[in-house]
């Protein structure tokens, strides 16, 4: 079996080559995770599957410029924040605040669109949708800058280092903006948690 | 800002670098001790636990099943159908190379039309006199 290195670059050498099940096989390893980062950033589920369409293609589109001097997921996961961030400007610029269907993802949690929650006892599963929903608003309350750091490494748990490459960040800002963030949700989340 | 806001911010930032593994020896020691002791950090901590541990349980969204396809139609739908398949020769060279070969080509031909005996381009070389149709052998002379 060969190892994860080489079936990477495998991959994108089939990618560069335009080969529609190398994009398909990309999709595949990577939309969950890419899914997540784009619903937590923006808070919408029809936003967040329109970026990540957007980042897929861009990433097709663009795979030619990926000069593998960093990991695959790190090129990736750039593109996915720099969308996002595009998009949140977007959708300041047109004041669009309607988070509707916030409720219904966090609360309809078992109609596929959000994995099946495990079972509990109702108390417990309607404290628990209420709670995302919190942390999803004050996520979403947070500064741009502080809610791309939040989510890449609390949601997404990734180093503060690949948090830096993907932000192209300095340590010490990416440090100081976690800090913002943590002290801005704490302070939202005071008397919940 | 207050001075209970910039100290809070204070504790927030040394404790985040603590929960993030940032501090080494003896500021780790300190933020520990602190921690172990002192109302006011021992609070904050328990907060900053419970708020990444609420940031790191919130279910993953997963994308729809038909996510794949509908990337790729789109692609489709978008390069009319040009995008997926092998790629051209002008495709997979860069152009600069592609011209630069093109310019070499035609230095090369240049070349050989400059060089040759018949070649269009050797109008400026001086041409020998012809030995025979000159008018003066045809004038007959008197």
């Amino acid at each position: 079996m060969l190892p994860a290195v080489e079936l990477e670059r495998s991959l994108l050498r089939r990618l560069r080559d335009r080969d529609e099940r190398a994009f398909r096989e990309l999709i595949e390893a990577h939309r969950d995770r890419v899914f997540n980062i784009t619903f937590r950033m923006l808070g919408n589920r029809a936003e967040a599957e329109d970026v990540a369409q957007e980042v897929f293609i861009t990433v097709f589109k663009s795979i030619d410029s990926f000069r593998e001097e960093s990991k695959f997921s790190t090129w990736l996961y750039r593109v996915t924040v720099n969308h996002c961030k595009n998009r949140i400007k977007y959708l300041a610029r047109r004041h669009d605040r309607d988070r509707d269907e916030l409720d219904d993802t966090t609360t309809n949690g078992v109609n596929g669109t959000i994995g099946a929650p495990p079972p509990a006892a109702p108390d417990h599963a309607l404290a628990g949708a209420q709670m995302e929903k919190l942390l999803q608003e004050a996520i979403a309350n947070l500064e741009e800058e502080h809610r791309v750091v939040v989510v890449l490494r609390d949601v997404e748990d990734l180093s503060i280092e690949e948090i830096c490459e993907i932000t192209d960040l300095p340590d010490g800002t990416v440090k100081s903006r976690l800090h913002r963030a943590r002290l801005a949700l704490r302070k939202k989340l005071q008397r919940h948690v | 800002m207050s001075d209970d806001t910039t100290e809070e911010d204070e504790i927030v930032a040394k404790l985040s670098d603590y929960l993030d593994g940032a501090l080494k020896g003896a500021e780790r020691d300190d933020v520990a001790a602190k921690i172990e002791g002192d109302d006011v950090w021992k609070r904050a901590h328990a907060e900053l636990v419970e708020t990444r541990k609420a940031l790191s349980g919130l279910r993953k969204a997963h994308a729809p099943p038909s996510f794949a396809q509908d990337v790729t139609s789109t692609i489709h739908t978008r390069s009319a159908g040009r995008f997926f398949g092998r790629r051209t020769f002008g495709d997979r060279v860069p152009f600069g190379a592609l011209v630069a070969i093109a310019v070499l080509g035609l230095v090369v031909i240049a070349y050989f039309m400059w060089a040759s005996q018949t070649g269009s381009l050797e109008g400026h070389r001086e041409r020998a006199p012809r030995s025979s149709g000159s008018a003066e052998s045809v004038v007959p002379k008197p």
